[in-house]
């Protein structure tokens, strides 16, 4: 099963190297991102295989806004290729990179060590992780109590891109109509359909949040499903009236409250000073909270990141 | 060189996109190169302990003895979580250089941007 899969995932990664058509591009992108998600799942690992489906939407939608706003700017100055590629400069631009990586592909194969993997980690962490963290999920308990440092530097580097992107975007001067609740023409099957999935999407992301210790899920992909949400929210109304400010305030707020809640009760070992009777509803009190958390910074830095691409911002 | 099949692969697909990232002119082309390589790395550490029949490490099962060779990694698996997101928001990172390198040269080809910055 994983080894057709495979093949069909390397083809797909062929025909994107290999197509001169920006816009194909970006759709066999899509299509190549739900083949991983399913290989990922695949390979035992469905909280990654969830994040990779949600996280495919995004990257897409960002292409899509990116290659619209070429043809807003202006025409592409660079001459069309010639229609028909002649033998002689194709080998000229392909044989000497496909020579040279090649040739690293195969040092990397001779020079890899025979080696088994050490599973110390596995074991132990598998045997402790309801002890110690608590909940179902291993891979919730792992990046919110073993490696708990790994979140806290994910969620910074969510900051700094949230910060990078509204740095370097620029505001158009795009005319907004003020609280009119005026449909985009033409497209009343899609956004009936997107009213009818909207909601749902909130409820599924919610969901995955409150179960993320129990189920497949968590705080990163619960936000980017809730980011979605509010994608949809702005696809059918196309009305803009949320402060882009305030949001980013908020998305300051909640990392600040995610680092102190995580200094507090796992570095300070919190945990440590319950009593037994109420350790286990601490734990999952501790793993919801985060989580929730969690969900909230991923949803609001996609939602900021988002608005600051379709370019509209009120003064 | 005692491969599994889903390592070889990744790897495979880890120098086809550096082959890509050569020989691409344009510069969307590149960011999406970029987002090959971080698959193609992701894939290769989900693969770690792979066998037949894999289960995922979710649920009370896994601390039972019977079932403990058969569950897969959960390290990698935090750790890959991470590195998806924060590959999402250095590509947003990406794009939007890439709409402000646009708007200045109004073309995305790496050899007139750099000629043009020479003067």
């Amino acid at each position: 099963m994983i080894q057709v899969l495979l093949v069909l995932w390397l083809a797909m990664a062929m025909m994107i190297v290999f197509e001169r058509k920006i816009a194909k591009i970006i759709i066999f992108f899509g299509i190549f991102s739900l083949i991983t998600s399913f290989c990922f799942l695949l390979l035992g690992s469905p909280d990654v295989a969830m994040a990779e489906a949600a996280v495919s939407v995004f990257t897409t939608i960002f292409f899509v806004v990116c290659f619209e706003k070429y043809h807003n700017l202006g025409v592409d100055k660079t001459t069309e290729p010639p229609p028909k590629l002649k033998v002689l400069t194709f080998l000229k631009t392909y044989t000497l990179p496909l020579v040279f990586s090649g040739f690293l592909f195969m040092l990397f194969l001779y020079f890899i060590p025979e080696y088994t993997v050490n599973t110390y980690l596995k074991t132990q962490y598998i045997a402790m992780f309801a002890r110690d963290v608590g909940g179902e999920n291993v891979v919730t308990a792992i990046y919110l109590g073993y490696r708990v440092y790994d979140t806290l530097f994910e969620a910074l580097i969510l900051v700094v891109s949230v910060i990078a992107v509204s740095h370097m975007s620029w505001y158009e001067g795009v005319s907004v109509k003020d609280d009119t609740d005026v449909e985009i023409d033409g497209t009343e099957m899609a956004i009936f359909t997107l009213r009818i999935v909207c909601p749902l999407l909130l409820i599924f992301g919610i969901y995955l949040i409150a179960n993320g210790q129990l189920t497949p899920g968590g705080g990163f992909q619960g936000g980017v499903v809730i980011a979605t949400f509010f994608i949809c929210r702005y696809l059918i109304y196309d009305i803009y009236d949320i402060r882009i400010g305030r949001i980013i305030r908020i998305e300051e707020l909640v990392f600040a409250v995610t680092t102190l809640l995580a200094v507090f009760i796992v570095f300070l070992g919190a945990s440590a000073y319950m009593p037994a009777n109420y350790l286990t509803i601490f734990q999952d009190v501790y793993l919801v909270l985060m989580n929730a958390l969690i969900g909230m910074k991923v949803a609001c830095a996609f939602f900021i990141i988002f608005y600051r691409y379709i370019g509209i911002e009120r003064k | 060189m005692n491969f599994e099949i889903v390592e070889l692969f990744s790897i495979i697909l880890f120098f086809i996109s550096f082959f890509g990232l050569i020989t691409s002119k344009k510069a969307l082309k590149s960011i999406v190169f970029t987002l090959l390589l971080q698959t193609a790395v992701v894939m290769f550490f989900l693969s770690i302990g792979f066998g037949e029949n894999i289960l995922p490490p979710i649920g009370e099962y896994v601390a039972n003895p019977d079932y403990v060779h058969r569950v897969a990694d959960p390290l990698p698996q935090a750790l890959m979580l991470t590195a998806i997101i924060i590959g999402v928001s250095v590509s947003a990172i990406n794009i939007v250089m890439l709409m402000t390198i646009f708007r200045k040269h109004k073309t995305t080809d790496w050899d007139i941007i750099k000629k043009e910055n020479m003067g």
